[in-house]
């Protein structure tokens, strides 16, 4: 029971911290808004010649992915200089379970995308981005991005726990900007050289890209979503150690 | 005499040049060691193979040059001396942060001089940009079709676009002492005027509601003065003429002028 207690009181710690820096708050959504209207202004004529429908399907997904990953260095950044003030070693100290401080950043996370979703998709549907399929599919739809964006956090808070100060946020840029360019929700597979293909298709950003678009427009659902899931269980594995053991070092640092 | 007055003949006399170049090398040397430089490289090439090979026929069909490469290439140099401005940013969010900045200020040493220092790393940063852009232009086939002297013009302007831009990253780390919140506030900008901007395709490839904006903005003028100072084998580069670099300058000492006297504003704000 002090599991979740704990865990949803340091959420809340998190997410009113969050929700007080009115720079941060104004950024993490009009920067997503703004380069969603950019991307459709851009390429949408191109994309809508070269397919027959409507962009948005997949730049509304993409653009809340961008979203989720560009922010993930808040978090990052916050648990660094959480370290390095000590509170991380104040808490360590404090009788609470000891996954709570770790669970919560997650979870946090979780919640940080959802919002950022709905507001992508609010500029969405003003710009012409319609749900198809129905009112249980347009729920999926809204939880595809956190599925893979807490995963993508965990990652990014796992560098951040070993690297040093200025190398995050650059190379969360850079990987996010990788899985941006080379997914499907950018142009439509047909668009990339046929050698780098298996890989734009396969990539994480791609599956929940074309996910998104089945649950939205219609189209195949089951193949990526699967792929969706498997690619965020298989990170949730290969990272789940290295944090909580990144987390709990720079927990007992003096 | 007073007890405990240091002697003149035995107090330091400090030299601007040499506290300058020492305050420089803090701010470089770290970047050999903590992979700042690297993603940089990275980051330059990620944005040369991602804009080209997924644009390259849908919006290489449009544009009017001999290759979408030599359209391009000006926007992926630009993106890269944007990242470098992040940087500055970052750095010099942390050293607001930190409280350096303060310790500095008590210190018998011109106000200016860890700010000249700061542009000197930038400068430095904004060079390995244009090396390693220009590098990764040249492999997806962009080359300099003009004169030696347009060639010689294109890397000045770069460079002082990258100043300017550098200053206005410094003043937002310097202001916000922020450092989480520095990087994603420049990509707002980053990315907006990129993709809103004649970088990818022609000013009459937009919707006409938006097309005075992209011809206007600054970053289209800077890439229009880029494309004529590069040429092309085709008529179709600008011409180098005042009224195609001109405006380029003018942002560039505009941006210049507003950014230096806000930094003497929160230069001289209490912490």
């Amino acid at each position: 029971m002090s599991l979740i207690n704990e865990t949803s009181l340091l959420t809340a710690r998190i997410l009113r911290r969050w929700s007080s820096d009115a720079a941060t708050v104004a950024q993490s959504l009009l920067f997503p808004a703004g380069f969603l209207v950019a991307l459709n202004v851009v390429l949408g004529d191109g994309v809508k010649r070269v397919t027959g429908t409507s962009a948005l399907y997949g730049s509304v997904p993409l653009v809340s992915l961008i979203g989720a990953t560009s922010g993930a260095i808040i978090v990052a950044v916050g648990v660094m200089r959480e370290r390095d003030d000590g509170l991380l070693a104040r808490f360590w100290v404090v009788p609470s379970h000891r996954a709570s401080g770790l669970l919560s950043r997650l979870l946090a996370e979780a919640v940080r995308i959802v919002v950022i979703t709905s507001f992508v998709m609010c500029v969405g549907l003003l710009l012409g981005f319609r749900f198809n399929q129905g009112f249980p599919q347009a729920v999926a739809w809204l939880f595809m991005p956190t599925v893979f964006g807490v995963a993508f956090s965990a990652v990014v808070m796992t560098i951040a726990l070993y690297a040093q100060n200025t190398l995050v946020p650059q190379a969360t840029e850079v990987i996010a900007a990788v899985m941006f360019f080379f997914s499907t929700g950018f142009v439509p597979l047909d668009q990339f050289p046929k050698w780098l293909q298996p890989f734009v298709e396969h990539q994480p950003c791609s599956f929940v890209v074309e996910a998104m678009r089945g649950l939205s427009m219609g189209g195949p659902v089951l193949k990526p979503v699967l792929g969706t899931l498997l690619w965020s269980a298989g990170i949730a594995a290969i990272i789940a150690v290295p944090l909580a053991v990144g987390y709990r070092r720079a927990s007992r640092r003096d | 005499m007073t007890v405990g007055a240091i002697p003149l003949s035995a107090r330091p006399a400090p030299s601007t040049p040499q506290q300058w170049w020492t305050l420089t090398t803090r701010m470089i040397a770290p970047t050999l060691a903590n992979g700042e430089l690297a993603t940089q490289i990275i980051g330059s090439i990620v944005f040369t193979v991602g804009f080209y090979l997924p644009l390259k026929n849908i919006l290489g069909a449009v544009q009017p040059m001999s290759s979408y490469a030599q359209y391009l290439t000006p926007l992926i140099v630009v993106q890269a001396i944007f990242f470098a401005a992040v940087s500055a940013a970052f750095r010099s969010a942390i050293d607001a942060l930190q409280g350096i900045n303060r310790r500095f200020r008590a210190m018998p040493m011109a106000a200016l001089t860890p700010l000249a220092a700061r542009m000197t790393a930038s400068i430095y940063r904004c060079v390995v940009a244009l090396v390693v852009s220009l590098a990764c232009g040249h492999v997806i086939g962009f080359r300099f079709h003009g004169p030696l002297w347009h060639t010689v013009g294109f890397i000045a302007l770069t460079l002082l676009i990258g100043a300017a831009l550098a200053l206005v990253g410094d003043l937002i780390g310097a202001a916000t002492r922020n450092p989480e919140a520095t990087a994603p506030l420049l990509l707002v900008p980053q990315v907006t005027l990129g993709l809103a901007s004649v970088g990818l395709q022609p000013v009459e490839r937009f919707p006409g509601w938006i097309q005075p904006f992209v011809r206007d903005q600054p970053l289209s003028q800077f890439l229009n003065s880029m494309r004529a100072l590069a040429g092309d084998s085709t008529p179709a580069a600008p011409p180098v003429t005042w009224s195609v670099i001109g405006p380029a300058l003018a942002w560039v000492a505009g941006i210049v002028v507003v950014f230096t006297w806000l930094h003497a504003r929160v230069a001289a704000r209490r912490p």
